[in-house]
């Protein structure tokens, strides 16, 4: 085991002066409408994998995923969940409409099969402006993130950065993934689903990734602005980070160095010490390849503290929910710490001597930790840690 | 310091300009086509059907040639800014998907735009954030904002636009850039 790295200081260095804060937040998954019912499911520990019904899965050789009831529209699910996180904050129609939306997906849903002549005017940024008119918030300052795994939680961080360094006082981070023909197919051909339909993370016999559904927001807001507001904050965004690997354009790098160093930058610009955290929402997809090379990002990042901190990956329950996956990811990591519950890393097998962690196992664990982590990873070596700080 | 190299074509020249209006200082930038010799994209080995990726790896390759020797310890982010994303590969596959034929499972790989920054950051060493972002100040506001947060010394921001309709051509534009004050980061802990 290595020590654990220097942590600066004066995180102030590294993170603009400014306080910044989570003041709402709205979840659709698998589970349901809501962070109670995401808050449910998780906690019961039974995965929410099931056979796909909304389209034809015949084709495909796995033919499962983590799917709420019936055929949403993305737009619609975006749209109210926004609007949903906006209420959780307390918004007023007026505040609203002075902030903008940060929004992650993989494209306009209609690109893919519209008629030449009308695909230029079916981009994300028309999409976003959409969801943004429909949920009251701003016209202006609008941003789409399409950056994989990672677009939400970069989305996240971005947004942090800016209020921290005064750029911004109030931004609404979005992403919406709902399972649909295309990327299944896709994942499918890629040989990346597990065929014994479940996702078994950091564990002996893991066979892959499984898609699920994911739409979730959060408010992210400077303190002074919420103070302004007379909000009580859910969580404060007390570090980030995002790096990359330099390594494979699908590969992680087989030592975490990307991942690693994202979660340094997370701990500097916190100030806080790696045995501070009481837990990590680990990006865990299941794969042979990602997993050892997370574990040994954590060992390089957190030292002796990769031993003790306790971990999970929640994808063994809600499922993968690509570009959504930062902000779903992040809204169970607040649940998590500030319900003093932590979820389990379903589907384990055995220990992996290369993916040896403090996994939460058998059954959610209590606990009530003042720190906890979401980590996130993406083709390209892309890596992200959000850190949030407990009120 | 090498100026940046001037271009013929508007695509790098609007992006250098925005980027100068963005407060950031450009130190290279590329574009394609630059030339009338830039008729036909070179294939990027492990990518297929599509120009998207072999766009960003050429124009991302030329800019980082033309900037000046980084130090050792330089870190670069990559931002690549897209209006429409691949198109040419997410038609295909829903072609299959409606078709019922086969997905080619290297679309697999390319259907997101990390694949090809993955490839620019292996080939180039660019150890900052990757992202992808749609319109032009978005992705100049994330290179600012990166710099600014200590995140990276340099940023690459490549902009590509792939031909959607008849009498279209591919179009993408590549700046190196930097903030004003120069390096913004202070020691990291290497790993």
């Amino acid at each position: 085991m290595t020590e654990g790295p220097t942590v600066a200081a004066t995180p102030v260095a590294r993170r603009g002066a400014g306080t910044v804060v989570v003041t709402g937040a709205a979840v659709r998954s698998a589970y349901g409408r809501g962070t109670q019912a995401l808050l449910s499911g998780l906690l019961s520990g039974r995965p929410a994998f099931s056979p796909v019904r909304r389209f034809d899965v015949g084709p495909r050789r796995v033919r499962v995923a983590a799917t709420c009831d019936g055929d949403p529209d993305l737009r619609t699910e975006l749209t109210g969940t926004v609007g949903e996180a906006c209420d959780d904050a307390g918004l007023a129609a007026a505040d609203r409409s002075r902030t903008p939306l940060f929004l992650a997906i993989h494209a306009h849903p209609a690109i893919a099969r519209a008629d030449p002549a009308d695909k230029p005017q079916l981009g994300p940024a028309a999409f976003a402006a959409a969801v943004a008119a429909g949920s009251g918030l701003a016209t202006h300052g609008i941003r789409c993130y399409l950056s994989a795994c990672v677009a939400a939680s970069t989305a996240i961080a971005d947004a942090a950065a800016a209020i921290a360094h005064g750029r911004a006082d109030r931004i609404v981070v979005a992403g919406g993934y709902l399972v649909e023909s295309d990327q299944f197919a896709l994942f499918d051909a890629g040989r990346v689903l597990a065929d014994d339909a479940q996702v078994r993370p950091f564990s002996t016999g893991r066979r892959g990734l499984l898609l699920g559904d994911g739409v979730g927001a959060v408010v992210v807001e400077s303190h002074e602005a919420a103070r302004a507001r007379r909000v009580r904050p859910v969580v404060r965004l007390a570090g980030w980070g995002r790096a990359g690997d330099a390594y494979h354009p699908c590969q992680p790098h087989p030592q975490g160095h990307g991942m690693a160093r994202a979660v340094t930058a997370a701990l500097q610009r916190a100030g806080i010490a790696a045995q501070d955290l009481g837990y990590l929402n680990a990006h865990g997809s299941g794969t042979a390849q990602s997993d050892p090379a997370e574990t040994n990002a954590l060992r390089l990042a957190l030292g002796d503290a990769a031993g003790t901190v306790p971990v999970s990956s929640t994808k063994s329950l809600h499922g993968q929910a690509l570009e959504a996956s930062g902000v779903l990811e992040f809204i169970v990591t607040m649940l998590a710490a500030s319900k003093g519950s932590l979820p389990v890393n379903a589907g384990f097998l055995g220990t992996d001597e290369n993916c040896r962690l403090n996994l939460v196992l058998g059954e959610a664990r209590a606990a009530t930790p003042r720190y906890a982590m979401s980590v996130n990873a993406a083709f390209g070596g892309a890596n992200t840690a959000l850190l949030i700080g407990v009120p | 310091m090498r100026p940046p190299v001037p271009q013929a074509y508007p695509g790098p020249d609007a992006l250098t300009a925005a980027a100068v209006a963005a407060g950031l200082v450009v130190r290279a930038c590329a574009g394609w086509p630059e030339t009338p010799a830039d008729d036909r994209v070179p294939p990027l080995a492990g990518f297929i059907e599509s120009t998207f990726s072999p766009l960003v790896a050429q124009v991302a390759g030329r800019a980082l040639s033309r900037r000046d020797e980084p130090p050792r310890d330089q870190v670069t982010a990559l931002v690549i800014v897209t209006a429409l994303g691949d198109v040419t590969s997410a038609t295909r596959v829903a072609a299959a998907v409606d078709a019922g034929t086969r997905v080619p499972p290297l679309l697999f790989f390319q259907s997101v735009p990390n694949s090809v920054a993955g490839y620019v950051a292996a080939r180039w060493h660019l150890t900052g954030p990757v992202a992808c972002v749609t319109g032009t100040a978005a992705g100049l506001a994330v290179a600012a904002i990166q710099i600014q947060d200590a995140e990276a010394d340099e940023v690459l921001v490549v902009r590509v636009d792939v031909a959607v309709t008849d009498g279209d051509r591919d179009r993408a534009a590549a700046v190196v850039v930097t903030g004003p004050t120069g390096r913004n980061r202070p020691g990291t802990a290497e790993s």
